[in-house]
């Protein structure tokens, strides 16, 4: 073999201050990624353009696809794909997956906690004042014990690499965290581009995701029932999220509906179906806290069920996510997380926790103001890398107004360290070449009733923009296929 | 001797066009305690639709209804008797040592387990200039500062109809100094709360035998916590403690979890609606 790598990576440059995942320190290739980066040499530059040509043309005849809101002509967008596949070691994953496992677990506690005794704030190690001014915390979850004991089943954890080579948690999602189900078309897309790579690779699957998901939600089901009966539950085709609450729902092999194809009747939830109402156990809600339930929560909402939550009350019908566990993925609380941990389980924190600056603190508030231009600010309550500032990308007249709003709304903001996510090679269109691009990692860790699953592979997202850090697909990121190694 | 109280509740609604698909949610049945006893429940409409019985978000029951027709006029009765025990407000044993009380406020147990009754909400948010209209006296007794906030609430804003409308914000009525016993109860709850008082938003209904204001429709009172002694109500309508002629439905952080009627109406055009409250007593 002559140098043939270098007709893929000849132009692949590389930045000494950035951690790249697939070449060490002295330029060589990583062990895990030897085989691959040979296979990938065997084609040229030019097979890339036509397989990235037709992978794309593939997701949008399929259908997967998302809209961005707050744009002024909205349109349905691809998710754009990267032909080159992220490869996760066994060792890695290991951290990643314990660590992953470890947040939810401490998290679930927590929201029992909060919603019953409340002895982590009795004894003072979360502040009272953060739960009960957390926009998403629920007065109406007290006392309230969901089926199995499970607050958040499906999380999703934003796991980086950081240029000291360790893991570190970004965020945790337990609201509805979305994505599983770009990681599966991922793999297949992959597979019908390339699919001799994966006879080299003892490679886990991750089309097992929907029957451990319906398992997990099947074992947290109410009271009294024997077979429960599980649905998905979408706010409706204009949703951004759509193609995947399709997805989940086809593949579980149960019903997918909305608000208007349930009603509620002496507390209990029913289909509409043309055999007659069908009654419904197990609820995965893909609809958010306030939209449930017109008679309980916002009464403009046609997204929910009138009565769904007296049926909640009453133990007639589980909802996953529980209401109420976005308190516990508020931003704020997120800094919270190693003491949360420690508290519940006893053990330290296997994934790092990204420093944290409270705004609503006033010496960390001054702290941050005068050092806004290494530090990102985000918003506590937003999801989809809206509202994010990284301070080293702003004008001087851009820190001027983050500054002004930060201090005109402490309480809505937490400031971090610019963390410097690792890079892998990435497929660019305008180049036609392969660059260097940040990427995170989305686990998604589901719990059921003494039960749990973390999904082999996760979705690793690349920030296709030269430079960006933020990785949302909202925000113009893009996604490869993730391989967790066999042992 | 208990007294057996009757209340009729009803609500008339008129749409302009054909309404195919509602559902109403009554939070309207005296709740059951130390001194209220139900004897007797009845609940009807116009358009014959079932009727079910369920509970709110914070156990309260309400009672539901969803028809199956279509209509353009629905009207709604519930009548209610119940036995309730005479109530001396003023019968209660007060701490001397005023100062544990007021120590009682500061510890962080006590501010975590009432805290959804220490919290401002939409309707009981004020301005920190605002707070300073009602701050305490610690020389007197919690209960006595509670007595003199009712007689404050009172005399600060005068009852009028009309003035105010169901989601009228507390700063509003703070510079009109008009409103309804809604209005009166969200301003009590905000300076009591704001002095570090659990108070909680009471709905209920009012005897009309004894000329008391707000009493055509549901009335609304507070409730506060006073460390030692408990719950104590307080009605700043009136200028009154809460007494045998307050029969009580349910409390909440503001009238929005105590809301008596919640519908959810699908239609066009204009509708109107007409409620209307008796309560009657007899030894």
């Amino acid at each position: 073999m002559t140098n043939i790598e270098n007709q893929i990576f000849s132009s692949y440059q590389r930045n000494p201050d950035l951690y790249d995942e697939i070449y060490d320190k002295n330029g060589k290739i990583k062990g895990v990624y030897q085989k691959l980066f040979n296979l990938y040499g065997e084609h040229s530059i030019n097979d890339y353009v036509s397989l990235n040509n037709k992978a794309k043309s593939s997701f949008f005849n399929q259908g997967i696809t998302f809209q961005v809101y707050g744009d002024k002509n909205v349109q349905e967008k691809i998710f754009p794909f990267d032909l080159f596949p992220r490869i996760i070691d066994p060792v890695d994953w290991d951290i990643i997956e314990r660590g992953s496992i470890q947040r939810s677990k401490a998290l679930n506690l927590f929201l029992w906690d909060i919603y019953h005794d409340k002895k982590i704030l009795r004894d003072n190690i979360v502040p009272i004042d953060l739960i009960t001014s957390s926009a998403n915390y629920l007065d109406q979850m007290n006392g309230i014990n969901p089926p199995g004991g499970i607050y958040n089943h499906i999380s999703g954890t934003d796991v980086i690499k950081h240029k000291d080579g360790k893991y570190y948690v970004l965020e945790d999602n337990i609201r509805c965290p979305s994505g599983v189900s770009y990681v599966i078309c991922n793999r297949t897309a992959l597979k019908k581009a390339l699919f001799g790579v994966f006879n080299h690779y003892q490679t886990h699957t991750v089309t097992n995701y929907a029957e451990n998901l319906l398992e997990l939600l099947e074992s947290v089901k109410p009271k009294g029932v024997d077979i429960p009966n599980v649905v998905v539950i979408t706010p409706g085709m204009y949703n951004s999220a759509f193609y995947e609450h399709s997805y989940l729902a086809k593949t579980m092999g149960v019903e997918l509906v909305e608000g208007r194809d349930l009603f509620v009747e002496n507390d209990f939830v029913y289909m509409k179906t043309i055999k007659g109402p069908e009654k419904v156990d197990v609820i995965y809600r893909r609809i958010d806290d306030q939209f449930i339930d017109p008679l309980e929560f916002n009464p403009d909402s046609v997204l929910g069920v009138p009565g769904l939550f007296a049926a909640y009350k009453k133990g007639n019908v589980t909802l996953a996510n529980a209401p109420g566990t976005g308190v516990a993925d508020d931003k704020a609380v997120y800094t919270y997380m190693p003491k949360i941990i420690k508290y519940y389980l006893n053990e330290e924190p296997i994934l790092n926790n990204v420093h944290t600056y409270h705004c609503s603190r006033p010496d960390e508030l001054k702290y941050v103001l005068e050092h806004i231009h290494e530090l990102v600010i985000k918003p506590v309550d937003e999801a989809g890398g809206y509202g994010i500032s990284i301070g080293n990308r702003l004008t001087k007249s851009e820190i001027e107004k983050v500054k002004a709003e930060v201090k005109a709304s402490p309480r809505k903001y937490v400031a971090q360290p610019i963390m410097s996510l690792s890079v892998h090679p990435t497929y660019i269109d305008d180049s036609e070449s392969f660059e260097q691009r940040h990427v995170d990692l989305r686990t998604f860790t589901v719990l059921g009733k003494d039960k749990e699953f973390v999904l082999k592979g996760g979705l690793t997202r690349v920030a296709l923009k030269k430079g960006n850090l933020i990785v949302n697909s909202s925000q113009g990121g893009g996604s490869k296929d993730t391989w967790v190694l066999k042992k | 001797m208990p007294r057996e109280f009757e209340i009729t509740y009803s609500a008339t609604n008129v749409y302009d066009e054909w309404v195919y698909d509602a559902h109403w949610q009554f939070l309207i049945i005296p709740v059951e305690n130390e001194t209220q006893h139900e004897v007797e429940i009845e609940f009807s409409n116009s358009q014959y639709a079932i009727t079910e019985n369920s509970i709110n978000g914070y156990g309260f029951k309400t009672l539901r209804v969803h028809p199956k027709k279509k209509f353009k006029e629905i009207s709604f009765e519930a009548k209610f008797k119940f036995l309730k025990e005479e109530i001396d407000p003023y019968n209660f044993k007060i701490n001397l040592d005023k100062s544990s009380a007021y120590d009682t406020l500061q510890n962080l147990g006590f501010k975590i387990t009432h805290e959804r009754f220490l919290k401002a909400t939409t309707y009981t948010t004020i301005k920190n200039t605002e707070e300073q209209l009602f701050r305490f006296n610690n020389s007197l007794s919690i209960f006595d500062n509670l007595v003199s906030l009712n007689n404050f609430t009172f005399n600060y804003i005068k009852f009028t109809t009309g003035a105010t409308e169901v989601n009228t914000l507390l700063k509003d009525i703070i510079s009109k100094q008009k409103g309804v016993c809604q209005d009166f109860a969200h301003l009590f709850c905000a300076l009591s709360r704001s002095n570090g008082i659990p108070t909680r938003y009471v709905s209920g209904y009012l005897d009309q035998n004894n000329n008391y204001q707000g009493d055509s429709q549901m009335h609304a009172w507070v409730e506060s916590y006073i460390p030692e002694i408990g719950w104590k109500g307080f009605d700043p309508t009136n200028n009154i403690l809460a007494n045998t002629n307050h029969i009580k439905v349910c409390h909440g952080k503001d009238y929005n979890d105590c809301a008596p009627l919640k519908g959810i109406i699908h239609s066009h055009g204009k509708n109107k609606t007409i409620h209307s409250v008796t309560v009657e007593s007899q030894q």
